[in-house]
């Protein structure tokens, strides 16, 4: 990168951190440290977004002409760490990276009018009906079906591993409309109210006690089929586009550098017989190798950012990004969960809840080491699962 | 050597199998730990009547005087049934007290035995990171008697236990265990749930005033029993772990052979195949170090055998659990199948009684004066 380029992108970072370190309540650091999986906590970071939505930040990668930011790839990077520095919490990806991209790439200017401002606003939370019990690595086979009936259709079936599905009033779907043709040709991407009649939410409790995901079930729900996004039967393309959106918007590096450094300081600080860990040189060893991962991870981002010519898509480094940046966070989660030791195994439910007012047993840090631990498992687990990445990428590259 | 059950501890594992199968079937063990009842005094009482909590004990301190394997078949029994009650730690406990020249700490034998009292041994401390001689806990001569200060962390059974073994250094820099009433006053505990849901305390002594008879080892005598009493939680833990292994593997070899993706089972995915044989190796790997470990258990290589087990059990651990979820895909993050609640045991025992990296320190310590 040529200098003048870098002291702008440093102008750029400090304007971005001067608005972060202002805006964000104590309420909503809070959820932002207390987040133990890819999803914040979601009172908190729904206000979070309609404060980032109010300063006009709340979807950086968005076309400008329907609410983006206009910043480079670099520029997108650098609020991403900075937001992370901070241990703020992440905006949910539901609205903004997966149902707005489809409705911008797919929708009629009708629907665009109807849907963006809420999905930007954080009016409206967009839960994502993609995955089913029958229908996981092979989403194609899913099988809730809609079937015609005049101008609406008539679902039944299921959803499941629903994030949030207990807290959104919408869902974007993708339903069987058709079981011609290869699997793929009878999907359609569907959008609905969560408070239509024939719907039912059942919470699904995670590893670490708490509920996230959850089971949906359609009884004959009806829904219009002026909320169909894009072609019928033509939904299996929306999805893909939507994967493709962000064209180099991986960002695990961004997450991962701060958080390290601050794993780091803690094994600086003495502990209550004035020995500090990183004296310990099996620790020390660990996290020096555990940066050189990280430091693999951003600067593999970093790398494919820089080469992407404008509107290219990565292809198939998009799979290894995945696979390298979930496994780096995995590792983070193991380091953390070591380091923390003994002082990570109490369970303490209602002090990890925002706002309990219920101090942790140890520090803050230990009792959050191991619902971390836990639930980063799933990390390699959904966005298409490792093993299945790891066969896309494979070939792609060998062309086998 | 021997490196399996004999025909005996094989029909007392049955047994106990049946009993487990019987009592803690997982939807009975998700309710029991959603009102936070870890501990069943009933079950309690029926382990006892088994002979469960007696097996490693001479016939005058009133146990069976069974072999240790006998132990351990009632470790893997406990492991692959995720049972909650906490006979491991209770017997290892009272095997210190056996052991000791202690005969207030024999009289409680019996009781212990017979199921009516539970012993709990503190020596982990958050900042010990599992060697039992770092203890920050001190002693000093007060009159005729001693006063005790400092904590223990995640003190297993200590919520349900009558009495403590605790250890601490006396001024002259000598480690002692102490036999406590868990309701002696200056004692406070702070009671939870470890991440698997098995009931575990901190504990925290401030000027707790003993009598002379308090100490039941001193110096290097101490150190011994807690050494020994160190390598035989590794041993049994490394059983029950072996347990949940089996478990998890019977479970995730099942779901591979049901489970249908893309028109076929996910048993036909050569990567997953691959990934199967891997749980199968580390599991046996940690079988054999477990049976080794077993043999050495009273020699002088007590201790180095056990540290072995510990590092193979860490990895074993967390290779078996961490796949075994990863194999489920979404169903293994959930709290409703019982892949999960394995996972979580596994890791547990990876941080309790010292670490990869403390055992692995511990080797190497032991290979330089060798
Ligand atoms: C925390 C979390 C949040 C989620 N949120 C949502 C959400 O909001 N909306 C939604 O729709 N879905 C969501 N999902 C679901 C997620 O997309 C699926 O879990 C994922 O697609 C895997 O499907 P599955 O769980 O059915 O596992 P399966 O597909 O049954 O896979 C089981 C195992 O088999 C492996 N496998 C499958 N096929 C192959 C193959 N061909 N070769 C090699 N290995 C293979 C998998 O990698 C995995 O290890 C979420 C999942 C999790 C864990």
């Amino acid at each position: 990168m040529m200098s003048n380029q870098l002291s702008e992108l440093d102008t750029f970072r400090r304007e971005v951190r001067d608005f972060l370190e202002s805006a964000a309540t104590d309420e909503i650091r809070e959820a932002g440290r207390k987040t133990t999986s890819v999803f914040a906590p979601f009172k908190q970071a729904m206000a979070w977004q309609k404060i980032l939505y109010n300063k006009g930040w709340v979807a950086p990668a968005w076309p400008v002409e329907y609410g983006g930011t206009g910043w480079t790839i670099h520029q997108r990077y650098i609020f991403v760490e900075e937001c992370n520095r901070l241990e703020l919490p992440p905006v949910l990806p539901q609205n903004i990276q997966m149902v707005g991209p489809a409705v911008i790439g797919f929708g009629s200017e009708e629907q665009k009018a109807k849907y963006l401002p809420g999905m930007l606003s954080g009016d409206d939370f967009w839960c994502q009906g993609y995955s089913e019990p029958g229908a996981g690595s092979d989403l194609a086979s899913l099988k809730c079906r809609a079937d015609s009936d005049g101008d609406d259709y008539i679902l039944n079936g299921s959803k499941t591993w629903t994030t949030y599905g207990h807290h959104a009033n919408k869902m974007f779907a993708l339903v069987r409309t058709s079981s011609e043709g290869k699997p793929q040709q009878g999907i359609s991407f569907l959008l609905l109210d969560m408070n239509t009649p024939g719907i039912e939410v059942r919470p699904i409790i995670g590893l670490d006690g708490e509920p996230e995901q959850c089971e949906v079930f359609f009884t004959d729900a009806r829904v219009p089929k002026a909320n169909r996004i894009g072609e019928e039967n033509k939904g299996w393309s929306v999805a893909k586009y939507v994967l493709e959106f962000e064209r180099g918007g991986s960002t695990f590096g961004a997450w991962l550098t701060p958080a390290f450094e601050r794993l780091r300081a803690r094994c600086q600080q003495s502990n209550e017989s004035g020995v500090r860990l990183i004296d310990d040189v099996s620790v020390a060893r660990k996290l020096a190798k555990l940066e050189v991962d990280i430091s693999a991870v951003e600067h593999t981002e970093k790398r494919v950012n820089a080469n992407l010519k404008h509107g290219e898509n990565p292809g198939p480094m998009a799979s290894l990004l995945k696979i390298l940046g979930s496994e780096v966070m995995q590792q983070y989660s193991e380091l953390q969960l070591e380091i923390s030791g003994v002082d990570a195994l109490a369970q303490q439910h209602s002090a990890l809840h925002v706002e309990s007012g219920i101090a942790a047993i140890g520090s803050e840090a230990d009792m959050l080491a191991m619902p971390y631990y836990l639930n980063t498992r799933a990390a390699s687990i959904y966005a298409g699962s490792n093993e299945v990445q790891r066969s896309l990428l494979a070939k792609a590259v060998m062309g086998a | 050597m021997f490196y399996q059950y004999s025909e005996d501890q094989n029909a007392f594992r049955d047994s106990l199998r049946r009993f487990v199968q019987d009592h803690y079937d997982y939807e009975t063990r998700r309710q029991r730990l959603e009102k936070s009842e870890v501990f069943n005094a009933d079950y309690w009482r029926q382990l006892a009547e088994l002979g469960v909590l007696g097996l490693p004990f001479s016939e005058t301190d009133g146990g069976l005087d069974l072999d240790f394997p006998y132990l351990m078949a009632v470790a893997e029994e406990i492991g692959r049934g995720l049972v909650l009650e906490p006979v491991l730690p209770v017997t290892v406990a009272g095997r210190l007290l056996a052991a000791s020249n202690s005969s207030d700490a024999k009289s409680h034998l019996a009781a212990l035995i017979s199921g009516e009292c539970l012993v709990s041994l503190a020596w982990e401390e958050s900042s010990s990171r599992g060697n039992p001689l770092l203890t920050q806990c001190t002693l000093v001569t007060r009159g005729d008697g001693y006063v005790l200060n400092g904590k223990k962390q995640a003190a297993l059974a200590a919520a349900e236990s009558q009495f403590y073994i605790v250890s601490a250094r006396d001024s002259g820099g000598d480690l002692q265990l102490l036999l406590l009433n868990a309701k002696h006053s200056g004692i406070t505990q702070r009671c939870y749930l470890l991440a698997d849901g098995n009931s575990a305390a901190d504990l925290e002594f401030n000027n707790v005033e003993l009598p002379a008879s308090a100490i039941i080892a001193s110096a290097s005598q101490a150190e011994a029993l807690l050494q020994t009493a160190i390598s035989e939680s590794i041993v049994v833990m490394a059983a029950e772990a072996i347990g949940a292994i089996d478990q998890l593997l019977v479970i995730t070899q099942e779901y591979l052979l049901t489970r249908k993706q893309f028109g076929m089972p996910l048993a036909m995915f050569q990567s997953l195949q691959h990934r199967f044989a891997d749980m199968v190796i580390a599991a046996e790997k940690l079988r054999s170090l477990l049976w080794a470990a077993c043999q050495q258990l009273g020699s002088d290589n007590q201790e180095k055998a056990a540290a072995q087990l510990k590092v193979q059990l860490g990895e074993s651990a967390r290779y078996v659990g961490q796949q075994a979820v990863q194999l489920h895909g979404g169903i293994g993050m959930t709290d409703e199948l019982n892949v999960g609640a394995y996972f979580k045991r596994l890791t547990v025992m990876e941080l309790l009684c010292g670490q990869q990296d403390y055992h692995l320190g511990k080797l190497a310590e032991l290979a330089l004066v060798s």
